[in-house]
């Protein structure tokens, strides 16, 4: 009996935008491999130091794939609100709830896949994307300053900016766990419109406490659990002063501390959110019929 | 008898409307019950409640269960179809049978498979493609093929053609219902399942009506049809329920032997639909 493994292959039947539109955008930035300009102009001055190298390896890697992990942030959270409102506006839900399949089961299986399954699927597709579509510019342009600077193979390298890559992807799931869950919760509790429920909340909130207080701490403390800036540890200051010093504003992903955010008790503290929210979530299906 | 379903004083209110009121009734193994009622009379409800997808008021007990929550240990021996709506719309005819495998112990495939064979359903096919029809055979292969003890079926014909109907409840009597097993089962269409009922249950506005087996039915009730003048002399005895067809007179009564019945007229036993229509009207009344 492999229920969870099933239940996990049930979504990605219902949902198939999860892996089809990932799939497809990885194709792309294969196909398009084949057929660049090679209008992009190395001087060897850029790479002249190992940081200079480094920065900018991981640059060209990091537009391999992180392109294909920002489109999470678009079908993530339209599964969501999607995930517990669909069984329910199709009356599937009777057919779901005549099988012994309880419904903490039911909702960890969504939740597992939208915060696990398909990040970690979609990442490990960039990292096959990568390869395939740097090797195919590799062969392309053998013999050019542009392989010999970064289009050559460096497993070091790569292994270092696709774990920041991965360390910084494990950070923004956990970051945005709790958003993740409450839209889950929207979604099995929504009567019609999951989105405008979703919205709305927060919106309202933030429009009273203007009101009523003339403050605006819901709007502050929504920015801060948003913004993913700083819990990845992108130090502005040092990017202010390399940008002073001229250096090239290439190095993003060398001036990220993502691990830093583990130490962050912000973090810890949305993931008890995420437990409450995912316990509500439990008890309003377990409550719920097609009616 | 082994005990199946024990309901007392069950009660449930949406929004201030009783839809159950202290309900109480039993349901045995080897039975095949009739949950009859009009329209909003509380016959979903009811069945909902039992299939642990509604809380409830009351004592509940289907098979030593609390159905409410214990709603997943119990679905491994409950089985469910309400009507054809249900199957969802995306799910392909080969996933539907390995998700039910992979969740449902009692689920033997190659059962399933077997009775797909005789259809035209094809394990490609999304349930969307399918007609009304052929959603109902599927599910009702999958849920042939679990060896279930209690099967629950709300208006499962809603909506198909007569072929389908007469399918459907031979399939279930032939292939599916043995002595270990019950059935429940709520239906507008009364005559259609009237020969398959062991029992029948009558439930008004939230309240039974009628519990009773159908052998006690015969003994219970009797049908007069009389003419005018013998149904006038008739009604000293207290007729429930009386109307008038092509100018004879049918009397319902209960608990009268038909020996003292036969000298007015024409005595039998009441079908259920004719029973049903009396008990609803009379109680309206």
């Amino acid at each position: 009996m492999n229920v969870m493994p099933m239940l996990i292959r049930r979504e990605l039947w219902e949902h198939r935008a999860l892996w089809v539109v990932p799939l497809v955008i990885a194709g792309l930035i294969v196909v398009a491999a084949m057929f660049p300009h090679a209008s992009m102009q190395i001087d060897s001055a850029d790479v002249a130091t190992p940081q200079k190298y480094m920065a900018l390896f991981a640059l060209f890697h990091s537009a391999m794939t992180v392109p294909q992990l920002l489109l999470l942030s678009v079908l993530l959270p339209y599964y969501l609100l999607d995930c517990l409102f669909a069984e329910r506006k199709d009356r599937s839900i009777l057919f779901w709830k005549a099988l012994p399949v309880s419904d903490a089961q039911t909702v960890l299986s969504k939740l597992l896949v939208a915060l696990a399954i398909v990040p970690l699927g979609v990442f490990v597709l960039t990292l096959f994307t990568d390869v395939a579509a740097s090797g195919i510019l590799a062969v392309r342009f053998h013999g050019s300053p542009l392989v010999r600077a970064f289009l050559r193979w460096d497993t070091q390298a790569w292994l270092h900016t696709q774990g920041i890559i991965l360390v910084a992807l494990v950070v923004v799931l956990l970051w945005y766990a709790p958003i993740a869950a409450y839209l889950m919760l929207v979604s099995a509790w929504a009567k019609r419109s999951a989105f405008l429920w979703a919205a709305m909340p927060p919106l309202v909130g933030m429009l009273i406490e203007k009101i009523a207080f003339g403050t605006t701490y819901l709007a502050r403390f929504l920015g801060y659990r948003l913004r993913i800036a700083d819990i990845l540890g992108f130090n502005h200051a040092a990017a202010g002063r390399a940008a002073a010093a001229g250096e090239h504003a290439s190095g993003m992903l060398e001036r990220m501390r993502p691990w830093e955010a583990f130490a962050n008790i912000d973090l810890w503290l949305g993931l008890v959110m995420v437990a409450a929210l995912v316990w509500l979530t439990i008890r309003i299906r377990r409550h719920q019929d097609d009616g | 008898m082994t005990q199946i379903i024990k309901a007392r004083a069950l009660g449930k209110s949406y929004r201030g409307v009783r839809a159950l009121d202290a309900v109480s009734f039993d349901v045995e193994a080897g039975r095949i019950v009739g949950l009859i009622g009009p329209n909003g009379a509380g016959k979903t409800t009811a069945l909902k409640a039992i299939l642990g997808l509604t809380p409830f008021e009351g004592e509940l007990v289907v098979m030593g269960k609390n159905p409410y929550t214990e709603r997943d240990s119990l679905m491994r021996e409950v089985c469910f179809i309400a009507d054809v709506a249900v199957m969802p719309r995306w799910l392909r005819v080969h996933q539907a049978l390995d998700f039910v495998a992979a969740v449902q112990p009692r689920f033997d495939r190659s059962r399933a498979e077997g009775f797909l064979r005789k259809t035209d359903i094809k394990s490609f096919s999304r349930v969307r493609e399918l007609s009304k029809g052929m959603v109902t055979q599927l599910h009702l292969a999958l849920i042939l093929a679990i060896d279930a003890r209690l099967l629950v079926l709300d208006e499962p014909t809603l909506g198909l053609d007569l072929l389908f109907r007469r399918q459907f409840y031979d399939t279930l009597v032939n292939d599916y219902f043995d002595k270990e097993r019950t059935i429940l089962v709520t239906t507008h269409q009364v005559e259609e399942i009237e020969n398959l009922l062991t029992d029948v249950i009558f439930i008004q506005r939230g309240r039974i009506a009628l519990s009773t087996s159908v052998e006690d039915l015969g003994t219970r009730y009797v049908q007069l049809t009389a003419s005018a003048e013998q149904a006038r002399l008739a009604r000293q005895l207290q007729p429930f329920h009386e109307r008038e067809v092509f100018g004879r007179v049918v009397q319902l009564f209960e608990g009268r032997a038909p020996q003292e019945l036969q000298k007015f007229g024409d005595i039998r036993t009441p079908s259920i639909a004719d029973l049903f229509v009396a008990k609803m009207q009379g109680e309206a009344a």
